[in-house]
C-alpha cells in the first residue's frame, strides 16, 4: 500500500471519530427535540431555556468558583512540593516519588467514596472524633470542603509539570542565591519558582482546566447540599424534563466545550513557551541537593501529611467499609467484619460482567487503543506537510470534552447512524468512546516514544531499498516496541480507572466498574459499591506495582 | 555503466538556498570527494543524490536511469534508486544482528535466502568481519560498526557507493588507518564512490577527483594535485594546505605573472588575477614553500623572527613586520631577530 493511501485512510477516520460526535452535538443543540423525534425544528430555543435556568446560572458560577480554588490550592503546594522533591534532601525522596503519583490514577469517584465513608457525617473518623469532641470538627458536605479536597487531589498534576521544568533548569542560579546568602525557602521562591515560572502557570491553567472536568468529586461530595457544577448539571438534566431533553443537554455539552476549547488551546501555547524556558540547560553537574537540616523532617512530615489526607484516608475508609457490615457509635469493629460484601458482588451479573468488562477493556481495549494511537503517530511522523498540523488540532478536540460529555456525544452517534446502531450495547461502544477521550494521551505517550528513533535509522532503510511503509514496519516499530508496552500499561491504568466516560453508555452489555459505581451509588447501595471500589483500587495497585517494578515513567 | 551525472542541481531549505546550481559526475570505478566547509552545502548534495532531500531544480541521472529531473517532474523515491549510503553516525539498526543489518538490502530485493548467505558472508569476509555477523551493533567498536555500515551498503552492488563523512566519528589515530584501508578496499572492488568530507587531507588522500563546494556552487573541481598546486580562486587557494596571506599593492599584471607591493619591496607571483595595476593584491603561500635567507635578494622580505615553536619533526617559525606575520617550517630553530624570507616566485599565487 502506497503511504499517501495509508496516510490518507488514517487522517480520515480519525477525522471521523472526532468531529462526528462534537458536529452532532452542535446540530442537536440547535433542535427543539431530540434529533430523532420527526417534530424537531431547527431553533434556539434550547439555549433561551437553558440560559433562563437559575439553576444553570448557579453551576456555572459555581465551577468557576470550584475550579478557581482548586487552582489556588494545587498550584502553591504542587510546586513546593517539587522544589522540595527535587532540589532538596528530604528524607525518602525515592520512595515518595510514586507514592505522590497515586492520586492521579486513582478513579476520583472512589476517593469520593472514601471520604463520604471515612469523613462524612457517620464516617469512622467522623465517630471517632465525635467520641473525643463530642462533636464532628469537619463537615465534608460543604462547598469548602469540596474545594480542598479537589485542590489537593490535583496537587500531582501540577507536581509533576513543575518537577519537569525544575529537573532541566541548572542549579547554577540556586547555587549562586545560596552564597548570598538565601535559605532554602527564599531560594525556592525567589529563584528557583520564578524561573519556571512558565511551567507553573501551565499547570495552574490544566488544573483549572481540569476544574471543568471534575464530576465524580461534586457528584458524590456536592449532591447533598445540592451544590450542582455544570457536569453534575447536565447528568441530572437527563431526568429534568422527565422526557429525554437532547437538545438542553447539547446546549450544556456546547457551554462546557465554549470554555474548555480556550483553555486547552492556551495550555498547548504555554506548554511551547514553557519548553523554550526551560531549554537553557546546564552542563549536567551532578549537584549536591539543598541541605534542609532541621527542616528536612518537617518537609518530610508535610508532605506524609498531605499523603495521609488525599490518600490514606480515602483509600483506608473505603476499604474498611468493604469489610464491615455497618459502623457507627458503639459498634466494635471485630463483631462486624465480614466478607459478604464481596460474595455479594458474585451474585450480581452486571457486577461480575462490569468487573470482565473493566480487565477487557484495559487489556484488550488497551492495546488495541496504543495500535490506533500508533498507526496515527506513524501516518504523520516525520512528514513534512501542512496535513500534520490538522491532526495536532483534530488531537485537542476530544481533549476538550469531558469525559462525561463525550459518552454523552457517542451515544448520541451510535443512536443516529443506524449502521452503527447494533454496536451501541457492546464493548465497542465503550471502547471508541475511551479511545477517543484519551486520544491526546495516548498520541503523547506515542509519539515521545517515536521521537527517540532517530531519523536516519529510517533513512537507512529507503536507501537500502525499503519503501516508506516498508521502512516503518521493519525499523521503526521494532523500535519503538518497548514504548508502545509502556504506554499500553499507563493506557490500561487509565481505562481501568475511567468512570465518566461510560457513564450515558452505561447498559446491559457494556458495564464497567466506574459507570457501575456511579450508578449504584445512586441506589445506596453502599456495601457493593465499597467492595467494588476495593476491586478497582486493587487492579489499579496490580498495574501500578507492574509499571513501577518494569521502570515505565509514570508521566508521558 | 554509466556515468553518474549531477546537472545543475538547486536545493532549497525554508528560505534558504543551500545548492545553487550543482554540476559534477562520477565515472565508473572513480572516487570523487565532495569537499568544503561546514554550511558548503556537502551533505545535502550527497542527500539529495540518495534521494533523502528534495532539489526543486536541476537533475540526477545514472545513463538512462534518471533519478531526478526538474523540467520532466520525474523524482525516484530513495529506495528505488539503488544506491548504497554510508551514514555519518551508521545508523545501524540496533535490533538486528549484524548479519540482518546486512542482509536487509537482499531481502528487500527477494534474494534467495541461501543467496543473501553467502553475499552476505563474503562482504563481511572482504571487510574483515566475518566472525561477526551474530553480534549486535552496541557490542561492536566504532570502526567495526562502521564497516558494518560500508558492508550494508556494498553487499547489493549498489553503482556508486555514498560515504557521508565516515570517518568523523573516529579517534584521529584510527581515522587514518581506517583511510587508508577505505581506499584500498574502494579501488580492490573497483567502485564509484562519492565521499563526504571536511578533512583537506582526507579528501585528497582517498579520491581521485575532488569537488570543492562553497556556500551551494562549485568552487573547482580537479584531481587532488591540482587543487592543492593550482588552485582556481582564492577561496581554493585558502581552503587547501596551510598558508601565508600577504595583503598588498598590484604593480604588474602581464603575461602570466603578477608583481605586488610589499613595504617598498616588489614580489613576483603566479597571476591568479584579470584585475588591473594599482589594485589591491592578495598573496597566498603555502607554508612549506617559505624560505628563510640570511641576506636580501630577489622576492625577499625582512623580518622579525618571533616564537620559534617545536613540533616534534620540525620547528615552526613565526616571522613578524609590522601587521604582517609569516610562517614556515625548518628542520633546525634559528637565532630570533633579523632574517630574510624568501617567496619563490612559481609558489606565490597572486589574486
Amino acid at each position: 500500500m502506497p503511504i499517501i493511501l495509508y496516510r490518507t485512510l488514517v487522517l480520515g477516520v480519525t477525522t471521523l471519530a472526532v468531529v462526528a460526535p462534537l458536529s452532532l452535538v452542535v446540530y442537536q443543540s440547535f433542535l427543539t427535540a431530540p434529533f430523532f423525534d420527526h417534530s424537531a425544528r431547527a431553533s434556539v430555543s434550547a439555549y433561551s431555556f437553558v440560559f433562563a435556568d437559575p439553576d444553570f446560572w448557579q453551576a456555572f458560577w459555581t465551577t468557576i468558583v470550584i475550579a478557581g480554588g482548586m487552582a489556588a490550592i494545587a498550584v502553591p503546594l504542587g510546586a513546593l512540593l517539587a522544589f522540595v522533591m527535587v532540589r532538596t534532601d528530604v528524607p525518602a525522596r525515592r520512595h515518595l516519588e510514586p507514592l505522590i503519583l497515586i492520586p492521579i490514577f486513582v478513579s476520583a469517584v472512589v476517593i469520593a467514596f472514601g471520604y463520604v465513608v471515612a469523613v462524612g457525617p457517620v464516617g469512622i473518623f467522623s465517630t471517632m472524633a465525635k467520641n473525643v469532641f463530642g462533636v464532628v470538627p469537619w463537615n465534608l458536605y460543604s462547598l469548602f470542603s469540596l474545594i480542598a479536597i479537589a485542590g489537593l487531589t490535583h496537587v500531582p498534576h501540577v507536581y509533576l509539570y513543575s518537577a519537569a521544568a525544575l529537573r532541566g533548569l541548572s542549579t547554577d542560579m540556586e547555587e549562586a542565591a545560596r552564597v548570598s546568602g538565601a535559605n532554602p525557602l527564599q531560594v525556592a521562591l525567589n529563584v528557583s519558582l520564578p524561573m519556571i515560572g512558565p511551567a507553573i502557570l501551565f499547570a495552574g491553567v490544566l488544573v483549572f482546566f481540569l476544574g471543568f472536568e471534575l464530576f465524580g468529586l461534586p457528584l458524590v461530595l456536592g449532591d447533598p447540599q445540592d451544590v450542582l457544577v455544570l457536569s453534575t448539571y447536565l447528568f441530572k438534566l437527563t431526568n429534568k424534563l422527565g422526557v429525554p431533553s437532547y437538545q438542553l443537554m447539547a446546549v450544556v455539552v456546547v457551554v462546557i466545550i465554549a470554555i474548555t476549547a480556550p483553555l486547552v488551546f492556551m495550555q498547548r501555547l504555554l506548554l511551547r513557551h514553557a519548553q523554550r524556558y526551560v531549554s537553557v540547560r546546564g552542563k549536567g553537574l551532578k549537584t549536591q541537593p539543598l541541605k534542609l537540616h532541621a527542616w528536612r523532617w518537617f518537609a518530610f512530615a508535610a508532605i506524609v501529611f498531605w499523603l495521609f489526607i488525599t490518600v490514606v484516608v480515602p483509600l483506608f475508609g473505603i476499604t474498611l467499609r468493604s469489610f464491615v457490615v455497618t459502623w457507627g457509635e458503639g459498634v466494635k469493629l471485630a463483631e462486624v467484619l465480614t466478607l459478604d460484601h464481596y460474595r455479594e458482588l458474585l451474585d450480581y451479573p452486571n457486577v461480575v460482567r462490569g468487573i470482565l468488562n473493566t480487565l477487557g477493556i484495559g487489556v484488550i481495549g488497551g492495546a488495541i487503543s496504543v495500535a490506533c494511537y500508533t498507526a496515527i503517530a506513524l501516518a504523520v511522523h516525520r512528514w513534512n506537510s501542512g496535513w500534520t498540523r490538522l491532526v495536532d488540532y483534530l488531537v485537542m478536540v476530544p481533549r476538550a470534552m469531558p469525559g462525561l460529555v463525550a459518552g454523552l456525544a457517542l451515544l448520541w452517534v451510535f443512536l443516529f447512524v443506524p449502521l452503527l446502531s447494533p454496536l451501541k450495547s457492546t464493548m465497542a461502544s465503550i471502547w471508541l468512546a475511551y479511545s477517543i477521550v484519551w486520544l491526546a494521551y495516548g498520541m503523547r505517550l506515542v509519539s515521545g516514544t517515536l521521537l527517540q528513533v532517530g531519523p536516519e535509522l529510517e533513512e537507512a532503510a529507503r536507501v537500502v531499498g525499503a519503501d516508506d511503509l516498508r521502512a516503518k514496519r521493519d525499523v521503526t516499530v521494532p523500535l519503538i516496541k518497548y514504548g508502545m508496552l509502556a504506554s499500553w500499561l499507563l493506557v490500561f491504568l487509565i481505562f481501568v480507572r475511567e468512570y465518566s466516560t461510560g457513564i450515558y453508555l452505561l447498559g446491559p452489555g457494556t458495564e464497567v466498574i466506574g459507570s457501575l459505581l456511579v450508578s449504584l451509588w445512586g441506589t445506596g447501595a453502599i456495601d457493593l459499591v465499597s467492595a467494588l471500589s476495593v476491586v478497582n483500587v486493587v487492579m489499579i495497585g496490580v498495574g501500578l506495582g507492574v509499571a513501577v517494578r518494569l521502570g515505565v515513567r509514570l508521566h508521558g | 555503466m554509466a556515468d553518474l551525472v549531477v546537472k545543475d542541481l538547486r536545493l532549497r531549505l525554508g528560505d534558504n538556498e543551500i545548492l545553487k546550481g550543482i554540476s559534477l559526475n562520477v565515472t565508473p570505478g572513480q572516487v570523487v570527494a565532495l569537499l568544503g566547509p561546514s554550511g558548503s552545502g556537502k551533505t545535502t548534495l550527497l542527500r539529495a543524490i540518495a534521494g533523502l532531500e528534495q532539489p526543486h531544480g536541476g537533475a540526477i541521472a545514472i545513463g538512462d536511469h534518471v533519478f531526478y529531473d526538474a523540467t520532466r517532474g520525474i523524482e525516484l523515491p530513495a529506495e528505488q534508486r539503488g544506491l548504497g549510503l554510508v551514514f555519518q553516525s551508521y545508523a545501524l539498526w540496533p535490533h538486528r544482528s549484524v548479519f540482518d543489518n546486512v542482509a536487509y538490502g537482499l531481502k528487500l530485493r527477494g534474494t534467495p535466502v541461501a543467496e543473501i548467505k553467502s553475499r552476505v558472508e563474503k562482504t563481511l569476509a572482504q571487510i574483515g568481519l566475518g566472525p561477526l555477523a551474530e553480534r549486535y551493533p552496541h557490542q561492536l567498536s566504532g570502526g567495526q560498526q562502521q564497516r558494518v555500515a560500508i558492508a550494508r551498503a556494498l553487499v547489493y552492488e549498489p553503482p556508486v557507493l555514498l560515504l557521508d563523512e565516515p570517518l568523523s566519528n573516529l579517534d584521529a589515530k584510527l581515522r587514518e588507518e581506517a583511510r587508508a584501508w577505505l581506499r584500498t578496499l574502494i579501488v580492490t572492488l573497483g567502485l564509484s564512490a562519492i565521499h563526504v568530507t571536511h578533512d583537506q587531507v582526507e579528501a585528497m588522500a582517498i579520491a581521485d577527483k575532488v569537488v570543492l563546494l562553497d556556500a551551494g556552487i562549485v568552487a573547482q573541481i580537479g584531481p587532488p594535485t591540482a587543487l592543492y598546486n593550482d588552485p582556481a580562486t582564492l577561496f581554493a587557494a585558502e581552503f587547501m594546505g596551510s598558508n601565508n596571506r600577504l595583503d598588498g599593492t598590484l604593480l604588474e599584471n602581464a603575461g602570466g605573472r603578477a608583481i605586488m607591493e610589499l613595504f617598498g619591496e616588489r614580489i613576483v607571483g603566479v597571476a591568479r588575477t584579470q584585475a588591473a595595476k594599482g589594485g589591491k593584491a592578495i598573496g597566498i603561500i603555502r607554508l612549506e614553500r617559505v624560505h628563510c635567507a640570511s641576506m636580501p635578494g630577489p622576492n625577499r622580505l625582512k623580518m622579525q623572527l618571533k616564537a620559534p615553536m617545536y613540533l616534534g619533526e620540525r620547528w615552526e617559525l613565526v616571522f613578524v613586520r609590522e601587521q604582517l606575520s609569516v610562517r614556515t617550517y625548518a628542520a633546525a630553530p634559528l637565532q630570533p631577530g633579523e632574517h630574510y624570507v624568501e617567496f619563490p616566485p612559481e609558489a606565490l599565487w597572486v589574486f
